[in-house]
Order: structure tokens, then C-alpha cells, then sequence
């Protein structure tokens, strides 16, 4: 059952990425895209990692979308802007060397003999669906889940833990930099320290001209 | 039906490769960042692929006696590589809507100023 669902997952999963490259709407392409990181966590549930097939809905299906969704808003794209001139030609390098890419690897795959080790004759390759072995501790048999996940994140891996954290942190920085709005002189708009504008700087509404109000803005 | 570790494997390679190609034939610079998207969880599924191989029985019993890595590394490795992605997509969004500002065009093919 478990992997009959995987199998389902993986061929929607395909279909749906397929559909996120190729749509001329980006808007679509991010629907279709919470479509795939649902579909996915379904894939990590299967794989046993209930703890991050709920991060993925969070982060990915929620965090994520609504920033790109929120971008496009934001942008209000007209079709004209959204027009491509991709030619004929570059679509045909780009798909060629995407599947090259995709063969070298199934060979990699293929003929990998840890991935797929010379069992004899009869015997089946591991399946990732069967149940585990009771005798095996919590630590193998609870390896998806949270606290084990804590513990091998702040144990071992204490130090990536810190750099991850570091990198969000410049992360935001530099998203607050970029997107800061900049006056004509250069300068940001003041403020004093109640949040109101300085009488100075403040320009009436109803003196400002139509058109000038269109560049600001 | 079983689920060897080839047909996971296989899974996201094609989801690797499609966010390549959406990577290399688009010009909006959205659906770019949303094909790296594509690209990092197909790297996440091969890693809870190879992750879940190890907790398996024959594997588990085999690596008891050996020094080896806690079983959640790879849930560990893949925690990072989300941080990583909602950082990026943190970073490159906040990038194209400073590029909008100052050439009110999304397509990278008009943008063109680091071009040699």
C-alpha cells in the first residue's frame, strides 16, 4: 500500500513539475508548485520522516509560495512583461541537456553497486516500505521523528546548526537592504522619533501634480 | 508492490532534471527561483531515500557494530537544506523586486548589464 501510494505520489509529482516549468503564467506555476510540495511530503511520509513532511507544507507549501505569490502580487506583471523570447533553439539545448544530465545519473544509479549491490540469484533488493526490525532501538526505529532529529541536529551537528542560522540572519539583512525604497535624493525618508514625517519633507497631498505622484510611486 | 531504493532514486533525478530544465529554457526570473525550488527537493527525496535505506533491516544490523552516523543524519541534512532554500528564496525574491525597480523588467534576457 505504502509504496503503491509512492508510486502515485512520484507520477503526480512529475506531472506537476512539469506543468510549473513550462506554464507562461507564473501565477499558475506557483499553484502547481503547492500541488508538488504536497504531493512531496506525502513521498517523506511514506519514507518515514513524519517531522519533515510537516515542515515541508510549513516552510515550502506556506513560508515560501506566499513570498513568491506575494512577489507577483506585488509586481503586477502585464502579459506584455510576462512575454518570452526564448527561441526555439535554446528550449531544444536546454532539454537536451537536461535529459543527458538525467541519463548520465539513471547510469550512475544503475550501476552503482552500493545502490544497487549484487544480491544473487532470488534475492530482492531492500524495500523501503517494509516494516522495521523491533529490535533495533529507538534510535533507528524513531529516526524521523523530532526528538530524534533534535538530537543528532544539536549533537552533532552543532556547528552547521550555528552557520544555518548565521545564513538566515544575512538572509534577512539582505532582504530588508534590498528591498528598502530609496528617495530621488538618494536619501531615505526621515522620520523623527514619534514616526511622524518632518514638517520640512512633508509635501501637501493636493498640492502634488498627477503626473509626479505616478513617479514616485 | 515494493519501493526499492532505485525507483526513489529515479524519482528525483527527474525532478532534479526538470528543475534544470526550468532553470535553462525560462527567461522570468520567478519561475527560475521556483525551478532551484524544484531542484532542492529533489535533492531532499534522495536524501530521505538514502536516509530510510539505512534504518532498514539488513542495513541497521549490518552497520550496528560499526562507528556509524546517528540513523537522523540525513533528516538532519535535509532540516539544513530547507533553512538554506527559504534563505535563497528569501534573498533572490528581494533581488528581483530591486531589479524590477530599476529596469522594470522580470526577463533575463533584458537584463543584461553583467553581460561581457
Amino acid at each position: 500500500m505504502d509504496a503503491f501510494v509512492f508510486h502515485l505520489c512520484a507520477i503526480l509529482m512529475l506531472i506537476s513539475a512539469a506543468v510549473v516549468v513550462t506554464r507562461k503564467n507564473p501565477v499558475y506555476s506557483a499553484i502547481w508548485l503547492v500541488f508538488f510540495f504536497t504531493q512531496i511530503a506525502v513521498c517523506f511520509l511514506v519514507l518515514r520522516s513524519p517531522f519533515l513532511a510537516v515542515i515541508q507544507i510549513l516552510v515550502y507549501g506556506g513560508a515560501i509560495m506566499v513570498l513568491f505569490l506575494f512577489v507577483l502580487m506585488l509586481l503586477n506583471l502585464s502579459p506584455e512583461e510576462l512575454a518570452e523570447t526564448v527561441s526555439k533553439k535554446r528550449k531544444i539545448i536546454a532539454a537536451t541537456g537536461s535529459l543527458a544530465l538525467f541519463l548520465g545519473l539513471v547510469l550512475t544509479i544503475r550501476h552503482s553497486p552500493t545502490i544497487n549491490p549484487d544480491l544473487g540469484e532470488g534475492v530482492a533488493p531492500v524495500d523501503l516500505t517494509a516494516p522495521l526490525a523491533e529490535d533495533l532501538g529507538v534510535a533507528v526505529t524513531q529516526a524521523g521523528e523530532i526528538k530524534q532529529i533534535g538530537f543528532t541536529l544539536f549533537q552533532e551537528h552543532v556547528l552547521a546548526f550555528e552557520l544555518t542560522s548565521i545564513i538566515i540572519f544575512i538572509a534577512i539583512i539582505g532582504a530588508i537592504f534590498l528591498t528598502k525604497t530609496r528617495r530621488a535624493g538618494g536619501n531615505v525618508k526621515k522620520t523623527d522619533w514619534k514616526g511622524a514625517t518632518p514638517a520640512a519633507e512633508t509635501v501637501a497631498p493636493e498640492t502634488v501634480a498627477p503626473e509626479t505622484v505616478k513617479e514616485v510611486g | 508492490m515494493t519501493l526499492p531504493l532505485d525507483t526513489c532514486l529515479y524519482v528525483s533525478t527527474a525532478i532534479f532534471c526538470i528543475g534544470v530544465y526550468g532553470v535553462l529554457s525560462r527567461q522570468n526570473v520567478i519561475v527560475i527561483l521556483m525551478s532551484l525550488e524544484l531542484m532542492l527537493n529533489g535533492v531532499n527525496l534522495a536524501l530521505l531515500a538514502f536516509g530510510r535505506l539505512f534504518i532498514s533491516e539488513g542495513f541497521a544490523h549490518a552497520g550496528a557494530g560499526v562507528d556509524a552516523a546517528s540513523p537522523s543524519t540525513s533528516h538532519a541534512f535535509v532540516v539544513i537544506v530547507l533553512a538554506v532554500a527559504a534563505a535563497e528564496a528569501a534573498v533572490g525574491l528581494a533581488i528581483l523586486l530591486a531589479v524590477y525597480r530599476r529596469w522594470r523588467s522580470v526577463n533575463s534576457g533584458e537584463i543584461h548589464l553583467l553581460s561581457g
